[in-house]
């Protein structure tokens, strides 16, 4: 019996492992819930990838591409593109050290 | 240094060239042991002596041993030309003044001194490349000539890699302007240093994505700090 055809994203999926010392997203939303911003792992997913795309429009402006919710939401997805943002923000944070 | 070559090159071009007759004639004199018809016949043709000397300029040996040795390969010529073959005297001494150039330049080019046989393999390479490529239009590869040579590809490799002409970092970066003050050092590009372009790209991409944070809420910027494993981020100073 054939495997069920899936979804399959272009660029592949970005893990923790691309990130040195990052969390999965049931850690995130346990440390977020002891926090106080009670939350489970689909909703850490959500606000990442929320997040993301609030950093993907001013890129997509730099680079030309059209800014729509399915090109932001496609960017944010991207392995690529998190790999690329986590190295920015680790630049910031060495500098700042 | 420039100004003894110029009026040499000068002196050179006063002398008037020999006619085949003349030629014969002082050959005759130089048999029978005039020294002075030698003597002529070596500065009327001095002038060939300096172009192929010229013509080897660019192999890293100065121009003024390089004309030294041409001279000499020119009094070689002079003293075994033999008139009644029925050749022209420069005809002849072509091939000597050559030799005698091109021993000196591979005696004194580069720094590595490459053993006899390591001299012979290159010369069978090129002339094999030569070969090649008039039969087949092609170029062959390193591992061919190798396997035709009967020789391995790192020894091979070796030889060419030793054979390559070496370049002085002080020396001048342009080869038709010797007393150009750039050097060779200073046109060389440092690869262990970022580029510019990328650099900038980058130093601007961090700018937006920085403004881009600003607009984050606090929930977004702690989730997207713990998934990418930064402890804190002060977005509000001005670092960058």
């Amino acid at each position: 019996m054939p495997m069920p055809k899936g979804f399959k994203a272009e660029n592949g999926y970005a893990t923790t492992k691309q990130f040195a010392g990052g969390d999965d997203y049931r850690s995130i939303a346990e440390k977020m819930t002891k926090d106080g911003y009670k939350m489970n792992h689909a909703t850490a997913r959500n606000i990442f990838l929320s997040a993301l795309q609030k950093i993907a429009r001013p890129v997509h402006g730099v680079h030309n591409i059209p800014v729509s919710g399915d090109k932001l939401l496609k960017t944010a997805k991207d392995p690529r593109f998190q790999v690329g943002v986590a190295e920015i923000l680790n630049t910031i944070h060495s500098r700042q050290k | 240094m420039a100004g003894d070559l110029k009026s040499y090159f000068e002196a050179v071009g006063r002398t008037p060239l020999l006619s085949r007759q003349e030629e014969v004639e002082l050959s005759k004199r130089i048999e029978s042991g005039d020294q002075r018809a030698r003597d002529q016949m070596i500065r009327a043709n001095i002038r060939l002596a300096v172009s192929i000397a010229k013509k080897y300029s660019n192999k890293g040996c100065d121009l003024e041993d390089l004309i030294q040795e041409s001279s000499l390969g020119l009094i070689k010529a002079v003293d075994r030309f033999d008139w009644r073959k029925g050749f022209k005297f420069s005809t002849y001494a072509y091939w000597w003044i050559k030799q005698s150039v091109r021993q000196h330049v591979a005696a004194q080019s580069g720094s590595i001194k490459l053993p006899a046989y390591a001299k012979g393999t290159l010369f069978k390479m090129r002339q094999l490349t030569e070969e090649y490529e008039e039969e087949f239009g092609i170029a062959p590869t390193q591992q061919e000539i190798a396997d035709l040579l009967g020789t391995t590809l790192s020894t091979l490799q070796s030889i060419i890699k030793s054979a390559a002409t070496t370049v002085s970092l002080d020396g001048s970066a342009f080869q038709s302007d010797p007393e150009s003050n750039k050097r060779m050092h200073e046109m060389l590009v440092d690869d262990s240093l970022p580029d510019l372009d990328s650099e900038i790209d980058k130093n601007h991409l961090t700018h937006v994505v920085r403004e881009a944070l600003t607009n984050l809420t606090p929930r977004e910027e702690t989730v997207l700090r713990l998934r990418f494993g930064i402890s804190e981020l002060d977005l509000d100073g001005s670092l960058l």
